[in-house]
């Protein structure tokens, strides 16, 4: 019964994204979906309560008494939303070690030689001389690149904030070295999010103005064979990929006008 | 006849009333300014003069001076019983060429309670001169003494002000604590006076804010400060201490938290290497963790934490770390020179280059990441969008 009330919810919100006689390959399933919008949130109220301490005085001194207030809180939504990211980044590795859906993602997102090749002949191709781009698979460099930088930025980041948060412990040698780490990391996560992500999933001119995969996980057929052909082919050669990745399952005819429409309850579950 | 004299009656009637009248106006004028003179008794009539607002005159450096005094102001100060003469000295002719400098350590014909004495500052005065700031004991003149702070860098002759910020800014405790003290002293002039003296020291007058800007005044000045071998406050500016007294954060530290900590007094400032000193490194610990005040900073602080350096390295460790190429032909550098090789020690030297050296590394790694995004980006900018024209 409760799932049938989710699926209806599902089939409702999906309606916009999801077309009848179409197949979409799942790129992002639920419980992924829901670590990046907790993800999201928390790394946007970070940014701004982190780069609060940095506004200058002359500014600072227009919120008047208010300013006791405003410190406070900001303190409290920093630590609040970086105790949240922590909690979110150690439930993704065990998610990673233990879901197979998980296993399965660090298997495609593990970086291989054959990136460095993508990279190199990717930016041949922008530059013109090739004609055609790589092929990537699940994953291409852009994405396994950010991925990484995402670990190692909430690795020092959740590392030096928890000595900054207890600096009563550590000698001021240590937190003087978790100061700037902090500092500097913040500036180059925040920079890299912006030319790196958000032109990826904002401004590049066929996505413009925002990609939906991050709400609905799923994209279509012309799009995967396009951005992840070789992950594509391998789907399609393999009957228990196409069970995981293709949207409502594998259906053959799913080309033809009698194809059983495909919904958000469709999606797998994490198992 | 009759008829002849009823002007005249009339006239006589308007003259008394007028009498009357301008009698009646003096009277009560009299009676204002003789209750307005219970509030400053003026006996020395310098108000005949010093009642003027234009009053004043450039002085021989060229500063504006203002003589003006207002009465009733004055009278709300924290020095409204005093006589002029009290604190300045002098003042027999006219115009005043015997005054001499208010020193603040006369005696003021007041009687200090606990003692029946005549009071002065004179203990403060005493302390103050003894410590950081002061001229010394008189032996040897510091060099460079006309920087030092005189007692009036930082007092004025405040107000006394509604005692806000104490028990949570209520007015109306206040009303009710001092119809209290009314109970008994009738007086209530004096009795106002005293709520006023004792609830002043009550409370932490000034906001962290401005005890910076205060100490900033002198230790912003960086010519100033590299005369006496000191580095400028931009050390303290790039703390987490500072940030916290920008947002007025009320538990945040200014200057005098961790230099003047409870159970120390302002006017006794020493410098780190005297044993006294809160941030001497003996010190260091209860000065970081529980100050016995209001305010609670690190409760639980480790030595380790507690001895480490609280303001930010500055010109000091950078010399340090420069070691030989140092411009010792400024003499006024040169004792900032001087001074760093007993301030830094050979350990935190080393920490302020790998600190330096991380800054470094973020910086190229910063630069070179973005730099590379943008470019790769922009170029997949231009391709994309000549693929779907």
């Amino acid at each position: 019964m409760l799932n049938r009330k989710i699926a209806l919810k599902d089939e409702a919100n999906s309606g916009p994204f999801v077309k009848t006689g179409q197949r979409y390959f799942i790129r992002l399933n639920k419980n992924e979906r829901a670590q990046h919008i907790i993800l999201v949130i928390c790394f946007i109220v970070l940014a701004v309560t982190g780069f609060m301490v940095k506004i200058p005085e002359e500014i600072v001194q227009r919120f008047g008494t208010s300013g006791t207030a405003v410190f406070y809180f900001r303190g409290l939504l920093h630590r609040m939303a970086g105790t949240i990211m922590i909690l979110v980044c150690a439930y993704h590795g065990c998610y990673l070690l233990l879901a197979p859906a998980g296993r399965r993602y660090l298997i495609d997102m593990f970086p291989k030689p054959r990136d460095l090749k993508d990279m190199i002949f990717n930016i041949f191709y922008y530059l013109g001389f090739k004609k055609e781009p790589p092929e990537f698979d699940r994953f291409s460099y852009k994405q396994k690149i950010e991925y990484f930088a995402l670990i190692a930025g909430s690795t020092l980041m959740s590392l030096s904030g928890l000595l900054l948060w207890t600096e009563y412990r550590w000698s001021k040698f240590i937190l003087d070295i978790a100061k700037i780490v902090h500092g500097m990391e913040a500036i180059l996560a925040c920079l890299a999010i912006i030319v790196w992500h958000l032109y990826e999933v904002h401004l590049r001119p066929h996505k413009f103005p925002i990609d939906n995969l991050w709400i609905t996980g799923v994209i279509d057929e012309e799009e995967m064979k396009a951005e992840h052909p070789l992950h594509y082919k391998r789907i399609m050669d393999d009957p228990e990929l196409r069970k995981i990745y293709i949207l409502g399952g594998d259906q053959e005819e799913v080309n033809t006008p009698t194809a059983r429409q495909v919904t958000m309850a469709d999606l797998p579950r994490v198992s | 006849m009759i008829q002849g004299r009823a002007p005249v009656r009339f006239i006589s009637l308007r003259i008394l009333k007028s009498v009357i009248l301008t009698v009646g106006w003096l009277i009560l004028t009299a009676a204002i300014s003789a209750a307005e003179s219970e509030v400053i008794p003026d006996t020395e009539n310098c108000l005949l003069c010093h009642r003027y607002p234009y009053m004043g005159r450039f002085d021989k450096a060229g500063q504006k001076r203002i003589f003006y005094v207002n009465e009733k102001m004055f009278a709300n100060s924290v020095h409204g019983r005093l006589r002029c003469k009290n604190c300045h000295v002098g003042l027999d002719t006219i115009p005043h060429t015997d005054v001499k400098k208010v020193d603040c350590s006369t005696k003021c014909h007041i009687k200090e309670p606990s003692t029946d004495r005549e009071f002065s500052h004179i203990n403060m005065v005493e302390k103050y001169q003894a410590s950081v700031h002061g001229q010394g004991n008189g032996k040897k003149p510091k060099p460079f003494s006309e920087d030092l702070p005189t007692c009036k860098s930082c007092h004025n002759n405040p107000m006394y002000g509604s005692p806000g910020g104490m028990w949570g800014k209520s007015e109306a405790l206040m009303n009710e604590t001092l119809a209290r003290c009314l109970g008994c002293h009738t007086k209530q002039q004096w009795a106002e006076k005293f709520f006023s003296h004792f609830t002043r020291r009550m409370r932490q007058r000034r906001s962290q804010t401005e005890i910076v800007a205060l100490c900033t005044g002198c230790h912003e000045n960086r010519e100033k400060m590299a005369r006496h071998g000191l580095e400028n406050i931009a050390t303290y500016k790039d703390t987490f201490h500072w940030t916290q007294v920008k947002f007025g954060f009320e538990n945040a530290p200014g200057c005098i938290s961790c230099h003047v900590p409870v159970g120390y007094t302002t006017h006794d400032i020493r410098p780190r290497t005297d044993p006294v000193s809160p941030i001497n490194l003996a010190n260091r610990v209860n000065t970081c963790s529980n100050q016995g005040g209001l305010q609670t900073c690190h409760p639980g602080a480790t030595a380790a934490f507690a001895t480490g350096r609280v303001h930010a390295y500055g010109a000091k460790a950078q010399m340090m770390a420069a070691s030989e190429d140092v411009d010792t032909e400024n003499q006024d550098m040169s004792l900032v020179h001087q001074r760093a090789h007993a301030d830094i020690t050979a350990q935190e030297t080393y920490h302020y280059k790998i600190l330096e050296l991380i800054r470094l590394f973020y910086k190229v790694l910063i630069g070179g990441t973005i730099g590379f995004m943008c470019f790769h980006q922009m170029l997949d900018y231009l391709r994309t969008r000549k693929k779907h024209k």
